[in-house]
């Protein structure tokens, strides 16, 4: 386990390098330098220099690199060349938004996801799954702007139900924060709660189907006892894996969702630093992603061994 | 976008209906959005009223309540919040709250004092201006304002790394500090335009406290007088401002705190308006301005602004903005004929109407009709006449249809007008390719010069040198055209030094002339500034310099 363990973090310190090489240099592939996205309108060679010069644009790239990573490790992410501040600081302020905003989606898809499997396994072939599967449809396939520029014009804009735009931070007001999120929330989540929905109907019809469920069928339990406690149970832990596996595509599709109810996350902040060329923020805000990732990944290998004894790990075998 | 919305629902019969309502709602917008309305909805009627300026009136302070913070959802994040090193137009609207100058801007584009009690006085020589202070002025750190500091700010500007007010104060000489209220600023060379950099950001006085203790971070805790002092700022979405006890005309203002909430998208940024989420929106698209005009709870402010959106062909940036400018050859670069031809091809009119619902207004020239110094020949506009159009080209002997290639920004308004020129200048003998470029490709792409037209505007300044001298004056530092020209250059360095407005603005007058014979830019219009300002809101006022001025702004009562 120990070997094991010590080439995963090998494996992982390697990947983590090569992922900040790639965004290293593709940031700098990127057309348009951040001096002149700085600069804009006002723009003179003069200035352009002294930006240039400021942030050391103009030394070598390996220079560059070499500034960047040795900072790095030691927890310096360098300073926004926008906005003066300090990436770490931005990070922070960032990170708890997303990480809020994801969890509410993952929660409202589950609820919903789960519930309208639930039922459409259960009312096989009667209009009901009928309803659960084209809701399942939509979900996956109206897009995720279209779907929030639609809830703000008619639930903020027409009904006034939810502001449109702003974050209050959870611990400054907790009503409000809920108030603000979850209609974003609720939007970032319908592509994963139609995944959820699909995968739990199948999961239960074969449930549904198997011996265990006769057995407790003919036992007597009560029908609700059947579903929720057996057949529900068993499904479930295929949906928890298809939730992990989308987690990728729903900090993704936070990117569109943040921009669109102006929520200060982590997408909104990495869409706008690409706009405006801020190589320290798309660097740090990568690398972040990166270690976030793989850490992740790395836990749900070692977790797999622990919960699955029949999963064994090379070298222990 | 599109901009219909059903009349709000009964709000005690909505929990009942929510749920169904809602999916309706969205099943029926899918149904039924449409891109883009008919223009004759929108032109229709108000025409004449939809093009006139609204600027706004002070707040009476009768009607107004005291406290609340205003949300303003901005267009854009600003950059740096340090009056020395800030660069965009929206960190503009955040420091003229907390930020004040030595000189304003008027809503009639004049020049009146703000911390400077009077206007300079000029010496004989063009060489010396003496600025007579305010008294009694406190920064938001307690400092009190003195010419010390005003010393401080303008040499700070002329000297601190990446200063982008350095070329705005010209060819300075020196600060002088005569007593504590008199400022004299010496001069190398007469230089006109100083008054008008000093109603920007060059004029804002720093508090030196702040300054020391901070430096280059000045930014992070940005300090001046104003009338709100800066409180937070979260990356990209939010910056909070909060009423300063200390300034000196604290009573005028009413509102605890501006919060300036970045949404880009100019559609959401309407909807927040209407929603109520935001009381203030800039930058309005010219699509969803005629239904907020419609809407009994808001208004819109207008102006027009002193920049203008045009056509730039490289007739001479072969190798790059900064290096010497190089012939190209191509028909378009080497014949004034074919461009005139371009220009001639452009239906300016049909252009604002059809495109811009009527909001904008046609440009011929760098000289807005609202700036002091117009004429009549800076306002002279060549015909659309798309016979003469070929006639020149047949001239010029190239064969038609005659294919040019034009970068664009690709948001949805540029994309609009590019696809509206295509068609219009095909009837001149032009095929016009399109090419949409993000942004900071664009800039990237025209001080590289690798380009052969491209469609970009200029925001503008109050005095026409700012809009003038850069763009076409060889070696301008934004001379993305390569264009040179001793004659234009020569009147625009008289321009520059002449001590008499009268002289200026009969040689800017010439300066127009020359440019519309040569046309390295074709001026196509000029963009309105429109602002949705909610009607709970009064005291909001805009000028044309594109400022919002939200400072003295109350809640109604």
């Amino acid at each position: 386990m120990r070997r094991y363990l010590l080439g995963r973090l090998w494996q992982s310190a390697v990947t983590l390098l090569l992922a900040t090489i790639v965004v290293f240099l593709g940031v700098r592939a990127l057309p348009g330098d951040p001096a002149l996205a700085l600069a804009g309108e006002d723009r003179d060679p003069e200035s352009l220099r002294a930006i240039r010069e400021q942030y050391g644009l103009d030394d070598s790239l390996l220079v560059q690199f070499w500034q960047f990573v040795s900072h790095a490790v030691r927890g310096d992410l360098g300073t926004s060349i926008r906005t003066g501040e300090s990436v770490t600081g931005m990070l922070k302020s960032a990170l708890p938004v997303t990480l809020e905003l994801s969890f509410l989606a993952i929660l409202i898809a589950g609820v919903i996801g789960i519930g309208a499997g639930v039922v459409a396994a259960v009312q096989r072939g009667r209009p009901a799954e009928w309803a659960a599967n084209a809701l399942a449809l939509l979900g996956l396939s109206v897009p995720n702007f279209w779907l929030g520029l639609m809830a703000i014009l008619y639930l903020s804009v027409a009904m006034g139900l939810f502001p449109a735009s702003g974050f209050v931070p959870f611990f400054s007001d907790p009503v409000a924060n809920l108030h603000h999120l979850v209609l974003p929330a609720f939007i970032l989540g319908t592509g994963l709660a139609a995944v959820i929905m699909r995968q739990t109907r199948s999961s239960m019809l074969d449930a549904l189907s198997a011996d265990y469920i006769r057995t407790a069928e003919a036992k007597g339990l009560k029908p609700s006892a059947v579903i929720g406690r057996h057949a529900l149970r068993n499904s479930l832990i295929v949906v928890v894996t298809i939730v992990g596996l989308q987690l990728g595509a729903l900090i993704s599709g936070a990117v569109v969702t943040e921009r669109i109810f102006a929520l200060p996350g982590f997408g909104k902040l990495t869409v706008d630093s690409v706009f405006q060329r801020d190589y320290p923020v798309i660097q740090a805000v990568v690398l972040v992603t990166a270690t976030a990732y793989i850490v992740i990944n790395l836990l749900v290998d070692l977790l797999y061994s622990v919960i699955d004894p029949r999963i064994r790990v090379r070298g222990e075998a | 976008m599109f901009r219909r919305t059903p009349s709000p629902l009964n709000r005690s019969s909505w929990r009942r209906t929510a749920p169904p309502a809602a999916l309706l709602a969205l099943v029926l917008a899918a149904t039924a959005c449409s891109p883009v309305e008919s223009n004759d909805e929108q032109t229709g009627g108000d025409q004449t009223s939809s093009t006139q300026d609204v600027f706004g009136d002070a707040a009476d302070a009768a009607q107004v309540k005291p406290g609340g913070t205003l949300t303003v959802a901005l267009s854009a994040d600003p950059d740096k919040l340090d009056p020395t090193l800030s660069r965009s137009l929206y960190s503009r609207y955040v420091f003229h709250t907390m930020c004040e100058k030595l000189y304003d801007l008027g809503p009639d584009a004049k020049i009146v004092p703000q911390l400077a009690t009077a206007l300079p006085t000029v010496a004989a020589d063009g060489l010396s201006l003496t600025i007579p202070l305010r008294e009694g002025v406190k920064f938001a750190d307690g400092g009190t304002l003195d010419s010390a500091a005003v010393k401080g700010s303008i040499e700070r500007g002329l000297t601190l790394a990446g200063s982008g007010r350095k070329s705005e104060l010209g060819p300075i000489s020196g600060v002088e500090t005569p007593d504590p209220k008199t400022v004299v600023i010496k001069l190398s060379k007469p230089f006109a335009p100083l008054t008008a950099a000093l109603a920007d950001r060059a004029g804002m006085v720093l508090s030196p406290a702040a300054v020391s203790k901070l430096g280059a971070n000045f930014s992070t805790a940005p300090t001046c007088v104003g009338p709100f002092k800066f409180s937070s700022r979260v990356a990209q979405n939010s910056i909070k401002v909060v009423k300063d006890p200390l300034y000196y005309d604290a009573a005028k203002v009413h509102l605890d705190a501006i919060e300036y909430r970045i949404i880009t998208d100019s559609s959401i940024r309407s909807a927040n308006l209407r929603s109520g989420d935001a009381q203030i929106a800039d930058s309005l698209s010219t699509q969803d301005a005629p239904e907020l005009q419609k809407d009994d709870s808001m208004s819109v402010l207008q102006s027009q602004s002193l920049g203008y959106q045009g056509l730039t062909i490289n007739v001479g940036n072969a190798e790059g903005i900064g290096n010497p400018v190089k012939q190209l050859d191509t028909p378009i670069a080497k014949d004034p004929r074919v461009r005139q031809a371009l220009e001639a091809s452009i239906d300016r009119e049909s252009l604002v109407k059809t495109i811009f619902n009527g909001l904008n207004t046609v440009a011929c020239s760098p000289i807005s009709p609202k700036s002091e110094f117009t004429s009549e020949a800076a306002q002279a506009c060549p015909a659309h006449d798309p016979a003469k159009a070929k006639e020149l080209l047949g001239q010029a002997g190239v064969t038609t249809p005659y294919k040019v290639e034009m970068i664009t920004s690709n948001n949805p308004d540029s994309l609009r007008l590019a696809q509206a020129l295509q068609a219009m200048v095909k009837e001149g003998g032009f095929e016009l390719v399109i090419k949409p470029v993000e942004y900071a490709s664009l800039l990237d792409q025209q001080d590289r010069g690798d380009f052969e037209l491209l469609q970009l505007g200029w925001s503008g300044r109050v005095d026409p040198d700012a809009n003038i001298f850069n763009f076409v004056g060889t070696g301008g530092s934004q001379n993305v055209a390569g264009y040179n020209s001793p004659d234009v250059d020569k009147l625009l360095t008289d321009a520059r030094q002449a001590k008499d407005q009268a002289e200026r603005i009969k040689l800017y007058g010439d300066v127009v002339t020359k440019l519309q014979q040569d046309d390295p830019l074709i001026y196509m219009y000029r963009q309105r500034n429109l602002t949705g300002v909610s009607k709970k809101v009064l005291g909001v006022q805009t000028y044309p310099d594109g400022v919002i001025r939200t400072a003295f702004a109350g809640f109604a009562k």
